[in-house]
């Protein structure tokens, strides 16, 4: 009760005061403005790695060709990756559930009347849509019968749709892969983009054999994608593919990999780097301004003891006991800094919803910030109250009336 | 009600000291209403500080209602300048920004009481006779009406004694009549009260004037002698 009536004066006296209060407030708001927009995007651009990641699949291996790839970065690659590489894994390592071995070529020139768009061609057997975790959501997928039969059948991605047939029903549709012409079986379901920032709605998925045979004349492979049955053994699985292929492409002992392996957590590693920099520069505006902001409260808390001895002395003689006048303006400090503090995070949300107009952030609320900045404010108040409240304490009652 | 055992209060500058009070021993009984009289500067604020726990003697006794105070610690004297003293000023000392009720309340705030604590305001500035008074700021109360606002803050904890420390020095005479008049109907109900002055109009309402010099009582006498109170 007692403590329940001081915070009721506290608030008093903070607004009897606005243009002071308001002054005193001003880096706690920009501190926790800048905190709440970096907390938020951080917390924001890790819901989205984490999303891609699953996307990715969360028990998923990538095997590329060649050396040192980064997913997304086209180089040359050697002709040591083969179907049979596939077969020997899926046979041979026990966590090893399913595998879709590939032929990939980017920005592939694919055509339609007199439309065209650019292409990830993806040249796979009929389990690619279940490695891959992506249906068509019209039409249908390619089958065995497909494969034996070198059909020159092609599922399209959302993009590739829309680029070349607009709204129209392109499933039965003819398309050109440079310049053989495939028919249209079926529309996969969207993706987005994924961690390498490749648009995966622009793939079109062909049978393997008809890649190999008819549009790219090779045999080796471009990468594999492997599923496993059992995602907490993931380091020993990757171990055991590194050995099998390393044997199969007979390299010897001291040789580099002729093919890259990526995991899930690569592939949140990459994605986690691109908002670091920018929040660490936010952090930094953010503790500034949260250290100026203590220290502007706690000069004018000081003046304000000062300017109110009286006022000290007489609560002093009415039987305020010392820690009552410390917990009055130890009370007076933190309500200034949490005001400043909701006036920072609605300002920091106004600040992310119009940041996120001009680069790719979250607009979704999230109460982690808020938790965030409002202890942060809390902090400040009690680190830049405390040392005027003691000095209001101890101040002699008598000579505070004087 | 009071009783003090020679009390001595030294002041400390540095390497000056100064001795304002000097082994002053007095006893107030219950319901009594008495004034201290000196010219300025002889230590009566210092007496009335003590007296009021405000502050403590260098050395000597202090019993206030039966309960030894002279080696209280801060909290505790707190707790007693809440509950047992009404302590009133010069210069009124009332909080500038808060309405003649909240002023009224204040040592509420600092004690255990809940419930409506406007009402019990209300009550006791109706008795100082300034009901319709009771939303004004201090500054748009006269001298008078503000000392009374100061009067019934020190009476709403119903204190075991009031201290007022040259409550009509403010004021001018007329105000300073009504400030008596309450004063006196506070002691005709039995309230017991110590007021510090230097006018001699002042003191001779009371009934009994204790005189100080260079830190000594040097008189303690009823206002009236037996002769002119048998008059
Ligand atoms: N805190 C203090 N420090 C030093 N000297 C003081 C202090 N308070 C009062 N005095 C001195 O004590 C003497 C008595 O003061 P005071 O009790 O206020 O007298 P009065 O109320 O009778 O005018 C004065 O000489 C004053 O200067
Ligand atoms: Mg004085």
């Amino acid at each position: 009760m007692r403590m329940f009536r001081m915070g009721k004066q506290a608030l008093r006296a903070m607004i009897e005061n606005k243009t002071r209060s308001f002054l005193m407030m001003l880096g706690v708001v920009i501190g926790v403005a800048t905190l709440t927009m970096i907390a938020s995007s951080v917390l924001g651009a890790r819901a989205e790695v984490m999303g891609k990641v699953e996307k990715f699949g969360l028990d998923q291996i990538m095997i590329m060709a060649g050396a040192g790839r980064k997913p997304g970065v086209p180089q040359p690659i050697p002709t040591t990756l083969r179907v049979e590489d596939a077969q020997a894994m899926m046979s041979e390592i026990i966590n090893v559930k399913d595998v879709s071995p590939q032929i990939n070529r980017r920005d592939f020139l694919v055509k339609s009347g007199n439309k065209s768009s650019y292409a990830i061609i993806a040249a796979a057997n009929p389990n690619w849509e279940s490695v891959w975790n992506t249906s068509p959501e019209s039409g249908r997928f390619i089958s065995s019968e497909d494969t034996a039969k070198f059909a020159r059948v092609a599922v399209i991605g959302k993009t590739i749709q829309t680029d070349l047939f607009e709204d129209e029903d392109p499933v039965g549709k003819q398309i050109l892969l440079g310049n053989n012409p495939f028919e249209v079986i079926g529309v996969l379901e969207p993706r987005g983009t994924a961690v390498s920032g490749v648009d995966m709605d622009s793939r079109v998925v062909i049978p393997l054999s008809t890649g190999q045979k008819r549009v790219f004349n090779q045999d080796y492979l471009f990468m594999i994608k492997v599923a496993l049955h059992d995602a907490s053994n993931m380091s020993q699985t990757v171990e055991d593919i590194r050995a099998l292929l390393r044997e199969r492409h007979n390299l010897q002992k001291g040789v580099e990999d002729d093919f890259t392996l990526v995991t899930p957590t690569q592939v949140m590693n990459i994605a986690s780097k691109l908002s670091t920099t920018f929040s660490l520069f936010l952090l930094l505006v953010s503790a500034i301004s949260l250290i100026v902001g203590a220290i502007v409260i706690a000069n004018i808390m000081f003046i304000a003891v000062n300017e109110r001895k009286p006022e000290i002395g007489i609560r002093r003689a009415v039987g305020a006991r010392k820690n009552d006048i410390l917990a009055q303006f130890l009370m007076e400090a933190v309500s200034i800094a949490l005001a400043g503090g909701i006036l920072g995070i609605i300002i920091g949300l106004a600040g992310l919803k119009i940041l996120s107009g001009f680069m790719k952030l979250p607009n979704a609320i999230m109460w982690q910030p808020i938790a965030v900045a409002l202890v942060s404010a809390l902090i400040v108040g009690l680190l830049a109250g405390i040392q005027p409240a003691r000095k209001a304490a101890h101040l002699n009652p008598i000579d505070a009336l004087k | 009600m009071i009783e003090v055992k020679n009390l001595s209060k030294v002041f400390r500058k540095e390497s000056i000291e100064v001795q304002v009070l000097q082994d002053v021993s007095l006893s107030v009984q219950k319901g009594e209403f008495i004034a201290i009289m000196a010219p300025s500067g002889m230590g009566k604020s210092t007496l009335l500080n003590i007296l009021g726990c405000l502050d403590k003697p260098s050395s000597g006794e202090y019993i206030l209602d039966g309960v030894p105070v002279q080696d209280m610690d801060d909290d505790e004297l707190s707790r007693i300048r809440n509950e047992k003293i009404g302590f009133v000023f010069q210069s009124f000392h009332l909080l500038p920004r808060m309405t003649a009720w909240e002023n009224v309340i204040l040592p509420l705030i600092y004690g255990d009481s809940d419930g409506d604590l406007k009402d019990r305001a209300v009550k006791v500035l109706t008795s100082v006779g300034l009901a319709d008074r009771m939303d004004h700021l201090p500054r748009e109360l006269s001298g008078g009406q503000q000392q009374r606002v100061a009067i019934a803050r020190s009476l709403i904890n119903n204190p075991r004694i009031i201290l007022a420390d040259e409550p009509t020095g403010n004021l001018d005479s007329a105000s300073g009549q009504e400030i008596m008049k309450i004063f006196r109907e506070l002691h005709s109900s039995g309230t017991t009260l110590v007021i510090v002055t230097h006018d001699m109009d002042v003191a001779r309402q009371t009934d009994r004037i204790v005189e100080m010099k260079d830190g000594r009582i040097s008189n303690d006498r009823p206002t009236r002698s037996p002769v002119e109170a048998a008059i």
